[in-house]
């Protein structure tokens, strides 16, 4: 599967689990609501059917009162509650609609109350009125109990009503705090689950990717250092393709590499075997001239002996050229490195070099630690090729050096014949000598070695002369 | 006295001349043969196993037919000529060639330099280098 799904999958899971949650918490919330409105509701109802009630009572009493007494003043409660009751009853039925079993009791109620007042209305008339009637009356109904069972089934219809409601109430109340527990209980689980999702698929991805970004970044080092290794990974997603790109990348580079070191190791072969089986006949001709001179030399014309003459000076020449071709072959040759005394080393060089009259300044050099025989040749070429531009007489040459942080800038300085601002360039290229041909010294082999050493090991050489006015090379090199 | 015997294997024109040059520049007298590689030298070594059994035998390496080691391997299996005194007289500055001729059992190394300016400080020329090894080896060997 792909790496990118499976993280999509992952955080999918989770955000499906949060939205699970929420739901259920949402849904916890309404439920808490309609609860409390109607708790709120059944208050009201409560209150108002306590409040009735307690209006009704006091009518009662009131009512009694007036009988007993006969002062008009007991009869504020009543008439107050014959306005208000009706009013009460109203409210209540709005609150509780139309069909249910409250509705019944409190349209009983109503109807034993109506009744109640019309047998109280008439009691009171009398009493005020007709003493005889309300003598009848008070016999016939009073004595008999008959307001006060209707005041009793009233208080019973009421207490039927409130429990009832108090009922319902409990049973709501049971309701929520059971999907209180529900949704607690769902809440939990759903939360855990998206923790354990959330951490196990951060895991795996890490562990599916961590390991393998690893050993790919172990192979970038490895090709960096020349080392072409491969990674394995036989998953199929995104970093598979990256490792199967890095692969055939590293084997890509392999091959060329390989290749071009074979091919260098060709070409060295090539020159050194060219080089040698040429200087094996110049070797042959030189002989037999020696030959020649030394046991028939009293026999040559001097017309002969001239021309022989010339045979040397020119297979010198040619030797010169192959010993140049050689040195430049053998450049490739990688040797480790090691701490030179650049003093003790210019010394041995001029030592060996220098067979005639040159003033030699040579400064105090550093100590360096790198490839030897690269700096010996690049220091031979440079100091060999001044005492070859100095004259005869009065030569001076200067090797002298800066020393900067990691890096020193060594000069090789002569008061030669100089070189022209236009050749400056060219000096460098293989085989330019800007001497006569017939110079045997002069290859032009030289600089191009110093050139491809100082390319090789990335550091810059330049030079500094105009003709007739002697001249400086300047080359950096590193100290590793 | 009897003269000592050098043989030379050698297949270029110019060492022969170059040696013989050499040889009669020394104060005594030797007797060279000379084959110009290794399966003549062989059939000479063989044929006439008496009369020439060398003193000494400068060996040259790259030549046609048999070179210096193949034939240097062939003698240090012969038992009449496994303790002939070799000498390898060489252009060839190859180690592998070194290494494995010295593995055989040899009594001397000589490079002939190509570079003869380089050597211009000891001898002026090719027949000197020559001469100069010669002496050295007849005298150490006591021939």
């Amino acid at each position: 599967m792909k790496l990118s799904t499976q993280i999509l999958l992952a955080f999918t899971l989770i955000i499906l689990l949060s939205v699970a949650d929420s739901y259920t918490n949402y849904m916890l919330s309404k439920k808490v609501q309609r609860n409390s409105e109607f708790l709120a509701k059944s208050e009201e109802i409560i209150r108002n059917s306590n409040k009735t009630h307690k209006t009704i009572i006091e009518m009662q009493s009131a009512f009694r009162g007036y009988l007993l007494t006969d002062d008009r003043t007991f009869l504020h409660s009543y008439f107050q509650g014959i306005k208000i009751v009706p009013i009460l009853i109203k409210e209540q039925e709005l609150r509780l609609g139309n069909t249910n079993k409250q509705r019944a009791i409190l349209d009983s109620i109503n109807l034993l109350q109506t009744s109640w007042v019309k047998y109280s209305e008439e009691l009171i008339q009398a009493r005020t009125q007709k003493p005889v009637a309300y003598r009848k009356l008070f016999e016939s109904s009073l004595k008999k109990h008959v307001g006060k069972k209707m005041n009793d089934a009233i208080a019973g219809k009421f207490s039927r009503f409130d429990k009832i409601e108090y009922k319902k109430r409990k049973y709501h109340t049971d309701m929520l705090l059971g999907s209180l527990k529900y949704a607690h209980t769902f809440s939990f689980i759903f939360l855990t689950l998206t923790v354990i999702v959330g951490v196990l698929s951060t895991i795996f991805i890490m562990y599916v990717t961590n390991r393998r970004i690893n050993s790919m970044v172990r192979l970038a080092e490895n090709i960096s250092k020349g080392n072409f290794t491969i990674v394995e990974d036989t998953r199929n997603d995104e970093l598979t393709q990256l490792a199967t790109s890095l692969n055939s990348m590293s084997s890509k580079l392999d091959k060329n590499i390989h290749e071009l070191k074979n091919r260098n190791a060709e070409l060295n072969k090539f020159a050194y075997v060219v080089s040698h089986d040429l200087k094996a006949p110049i070797r042959g001709i030189h002989n037999v001239v020696s030959w020649i001179e030394e046991d028939h030399y009293n026999e040559l014309s001097p017309k002969l002996r001239k021309y022989l003459e010339i045979i040397p000076q020119k297979t010198k020449r040619m030797e010169a050229l192959i010993n140049g071709l050689l040195d430049y072959a053998r450049l490739n040759i990688k040797a480790p490195p090691q701490r030179i005394n650049t003093n003790a080393l210019v010394h041995e060089i001029t030592d060996s070099i220098i067979t005639r009259n040159i003033s030699l300044q040579i400064d105090d050099l550093p100590d360096l630690y790198t490839e030897r025989i690269k700096l010996e040749q690049v220091f031979a070429n440079l100091i060999s090729n001044a005492v070859k531009y100095t004259t005869q007489e009065g030569g001076k040459i200067k090797i002298s050096c800066k020393i900067f942080p990691n890096l020193y800038e060594f000069s090789v300085k002569d008061n030669g014949i100089g070189i022209a601002r236009e050749y400056h360039q060219k000096i460098f290229e293989i085989f330019q000598t800007l001497r006569e041909q017939n110079e045997q010294e002069s290859t032009g082999v030289g600089l191009a070695i110093v050139k491809k050493i100082i390319d090789d090991q990335q550091e810059s050489i330049a030079v500094k002369s105009e003709l007739g006015k002697g001249a400086e090379f300047i080359f950096t090199w590193r100290n590793n | 006295m009897k003269k000592p015997t050098i043989l030379l294997i050698e297949d270029d024109e110019l060492d022969i001349i170059s040696v013989e040059r050499s040889l009669k520049k020394l104060e005594s007298e030797y007797v060279l043969h000379s084959a110009y590689n290794g399966i003549e030298a062989l059939k000479m070594l063989r044929d006439n196993a008496l009369g020439l059994i060398p003193d000494v035998i400068l060996l040259d390496i790259n030549m046609p037919r048999m070179n210096g080691i193949e034939f240097l391997k062939v003698i240090r299996e012969d038992k009449n000529l496994k303790d002939l005194k070799v000498f390898i007289m060489t252009t060839s500055s190859e180690g592998d060639d070194r290494s494995e001729a010295e593995k055989l059992g040899i009594s001397g190394y000589i490079i002939k330099p190509l570079n003869y300016t380089e050597n211009t400080k000891r001898s002026d020329s090719m027949d000197a280098f020559v001469q100069f090894h010669l002496r050295k080896i007849l005298l150490d060997e006591n021939i």
